[in-house]
């Protein structure tokens, strides 16, 4: 027997951060994350948590950064069209510096688009899609486990940093099931004592903002998030490998697509085909040192998408040899088969042509 | 002899850098010495919005943090639901001006009023947006010129202004609403009064409590500020009622 | 290089309301009793009562790499439409469970196996129409080999906690359909 339970990706999520000691949830139903708010719309107030169904995704995210100021851990989910209602106060939080922890599970778009799965909002979360020169820390889970144990990272990782986290989800995975752990939270509790707003007793007033009239103090401003964001860059990149010891093709895959690239590679393996799977799981920094090295060997990659080719920029932007970039992508709706980007595959190798999509 | 102290919740040395005639140093005046006389200094957020009472944070000595534009009941709902789970009783006020509260948010606002969040909401109304430079705003009355209704507002053609305090007032959450003015000492101590209530509605957790105070923008209103006090006292008091509108 | 098998792949389907989401999670509960590796995905739209529903069950050793799967080895279709549209899914060999009590016995494939069970009737001859599923589990069961009754008793006792009335129920269920054999079979 074991000690797993068979949940669903959304809850293992709200799960997971209830374990992280999160104290308020924020939301707006949309689907395919409704379950992360019904889940938590029974266990918070039986915790004296805060728990409010917003009147819109625009005032959740704003009741995250109050909430986040206070010094207390906030989760917000939502998906793709709605999350782009967000992010304005993304922009904020990523200026004020609150760390708000974002779950998006994805869904298709552009605009309404519809609950199909699909992975379009790689550049929403990675290159940010509220103004401003910022970065959000991107996970992206690959599995329900991963789900539960990445929300958990992402609580960390923001209070870490100070910065929003978003947790980039596949729509499929919320709503699959699998076996999974809920750990008892695993990191260190950061201590928020000197930046939280809970009343001036025993220090100064202190105030949290983004608008700064002045031109020096805004320049400043900027380019000490930017020595965050290279102090990111260089100490929490993380990704997966897999038989690239000796690969000369390597896919790239993010998400649970990943999965499926690694069911193409075993295939290609049993052929003889050197072929390995590379899967960045911090989206934003994006591991492009390790891409660099890899590819030195490669003579091939091949990225993997459910979208037109959002990550493929930055394996473009990453590979610095001379080996040659193919894509293989669909918008949204059901996962590309093993056998399908196999097809695909095929004609890439023998015609070295980009034959993708 | 002193005759005349400055709140101990206004920083010291700060410069208030509103323009001549304003009606904003004596509304945070006033809530600052709310905040003193109900010793919450050390316990209060203030939220400040986007436009001219965002420099509300470069005066008030308390914890404070700016909202996006017409989020400031969303981010206090936040704040206050975050202290709550905690188990803290800080006061949490929003300081808002009419275009931040009755327009761009007025769907944060209402619904924070609707939840009866215990929180309290300043708004004030100088029926114009001041910071960008006079425009028409939800509370611009009819035949009011500005700078986008430069014949005056029509109601064929812009609509009607909202009546702010009367609207919150009807929603089911909302413990205290009330509409002062500062065009002289008594209403001055009125509106006083009516913060303090305000306040004091939070304390004891009874809902959403909400004060909206009419006030000057000389400036955009190209009037003096004696002119414009009197504009309040003649004119905008007519439509916009100084009354509680509601006290549970 | 020790390359991993396939996988195995099972769907439930038929019309809202007839529990096809509860039985898949369930035998994805039960694989996972058992130490494997699963996944379980519903047919993933607004579905309302009455709509076709379906899932799919994936069961491997290792971590499974196929979420979504074209074609399963087992099926199990508990109304007409559900098996008119799923029947062309099943591999090759492989085997469809039908609830006879509402499908008309049409064996179109050559290359499958075919079990029609009337579930509907099985179930309300134990007093209960709800446990049809169960009855399906436990003739998959049987036939997979891949899952003892010893394992969906348990998962029946996880799953019902203090219902004992409910759990003896499905347990029978299970029992009936393992026990069951099809007109024409030995």
């Amino acid at each position: 027997m074991t000690n797993k339970v068979l949940l669903k990706g959304n809850i293992a999520i709200a799960k997971a951060a209830l374990e992280s000691g999160c104290s308020c949830y924020f939301g707006y139903p949309i689907t395919p994350q409704s379950e992360i708010g019904e889940f938590l719309s029974s266990e918070m107030p039986k915790r004296g948590l805060g728990y409010v169904c917003a009147e819109s995704e625009i005032a959740a995210i704003n009741m995250a950064l109050g909430g986040t100021a206070t010094g207390t851990k906030v989760l917000v989910s939502s998906s793709s069209c709605a999350v782009a209602l967000m992010q304005e106060a993304l922009s904020y939080a990523a200026s004020d510096e609150l760390p708000i922890v974002l779950v998006n599970v994805m869904r298709a778009g552009p605009g309404q688009g519809y609950i199909y799965p699909s992975q379009g909002d790689y550049n929403q979360a990675v290159t940010g899609g509220g103004n401003g020169d910022y970065h959000t820390i991107v996970l992206s889970p690959a599995s329900v486990q991963e789900c539960a144990d990445f929300t958990q990272k992402a609580f960390y990782l923001a209070q870490k940093y100070r910065n929003p986290v978003i947790l980039l989800v596949d729509g499929l995975l919320g709503q699959m099931a699998e076996g999974v752990e809920i750990n008892t939270n695993p990191y260190q509790e950061i201590d928020n004592s000197s930046w939280r707003l809970d009343g001036n007793k025993d220090r100064t007033s202190r105030k949290i903002h983004s608008l700064e009239p002045n031109e020096t103090a805004l320049n400043k401003h900027i380019v000490e998030m930017h020595k965050k964001y290279r102090y990111i860059e260089e100490n929490e990149v993380q990704c997966e490998e897999y038989m690239l010891d000796d690969a000369d093709i390597i896919l790239t895959a993010f998400g649970s697509l990943s999965r499926h690239a690694k069911a193409v590679c075993n295939y290609y393996r049993e052929q003889g085909v050197k072929m390995g799977v590379f899967r960045p799981i911090t989206l934003y920094p994006f591991p492009k040192k390790r891409l660099s090295e890899l590819s030195l060997q490669a003579k091939q990659i091949i990225d993997i998408e459910m979208n037109m080719g959002q990550m493929l920029k930055d394996v473009q932007l990453s590979v610095l040899s001379n080996a040659q970039i193919s894509f293989v992508g669909k918008p949204v709706g059901s996962w590309l088969k093993k056998e399908e980007i196999i097809n695909i595959i095929d004609n890439i190798i023998k015609g070295g042509v980009n034959a993708g999509i | 002899m002193q005759v005349f102290n400055v709140p101990k919740s206004i920083k010291k040395d700060c410069t208030f850098t509103f323009c001549a005639g304003c009606d904003h140093g004596v509304a945070i005046k006033l809530v600052a010495q709310v905040i003193d006389e109900l010793n919450i200094q050390d316990r209060t957020l203030a939220i400040a919005s986007s436009g001219c009472s965002v420099l509300l944070y470069n005066v008030l000595d308390v914890d404070c943090i700016e909202s996006p534009h017409g989020r400031g009941c969303a981010v206090a709902t936040g704040a206050k639901r975050a202290f709550s789970a905690n188990g803290k009783d800080n006061i949490v006020f929003t300081y808002q001006g009419d275009g931040d509260f009755a327009s761009i948010g007025l769907a944060e606002s209402m619904h924070s009023a609707l939840r009866g969040e215990k929180i309290t909401a300043i708004c004030i109304n100088n029926t114009n947006y001041g910071m960008t430079g006079g425009q028409m705003g939800p509370t611009s009355v009819l035949n009011q010129v500005t700078t986008t209704s430069p014949m005056g507002r029509n109601e064929q053609y812009h609509g009607f202004p909202i009546k702010t305090a009367e609207q919150i007032a009807l929603c089911d959450g909302t413990c205290f609403s009330a509409r002062v003015a500062l065009y002289d000492y008594k209403n001055i101590i009125n509106a006083k009064s009516a913060i303090k209530k305000a306040f004091e509605y939070q304390i004891k957790g009874l809902g959403f409590s909400f004060v909206e105070i009419l006030s000057s923008c000389p400036t955009n209103w190209k009037l003096s500020p004696q002119d414009s006090h009197t504009r309040i006292k003649e004119e905008l008091s007519k439509i916009y009622p100084v009354k509680v509108f509601k006290e549970k | 290089m020790n390359f991993k098998k396939e996988d195995e792949n099972y769907i439930v389907c038929g019309a809202g309301g007839q529990g096809v989401l509860s039985s898949g999670s369930f035998l994805a509960y039960i694989f996972m009793l058992d130490g494997k590796h699963v996944t379980f995905c519903s047919s993933y739209g607004a579905e309302m009562r009455g709509g076709a529903v379906n899932c799919e069950v994936n069961c491997s050793d290792d971590e499974i790499l196929n979420l979504q799967n074209d074609k399963a080895d087992y099926i199990i279709a508990l109304n007409q439409t559900s098996f008119d549209k799923f029947i062309s899914k099943v591999k090759p060999n492989g085997t469809i469970i039908v609830n006879s009590s509402m499908v008309q016995e049409n064996r179109v494939r050559q290359d499958i196996n075919y079990i029609f069970a009337p579930l509907s009737e099985l179930a309300m001859n134990l007093g209960n129409i709800k446990v049809a599923n169960s009855i399906a589990l436990g003739i998959l069961s049987k036939i997979t080999g891949n899952f003892s009754i010893e394992t969906v008793k348990q998962a029946t006792q996880n799953v019902l906690k203090n219902k004992q009335e409910l759990i003896q129920k499905n347990i029978e269920a299970y029992q009936t359909g393992f026990n069951y054999t099809q007109k024409g079979d030995n």
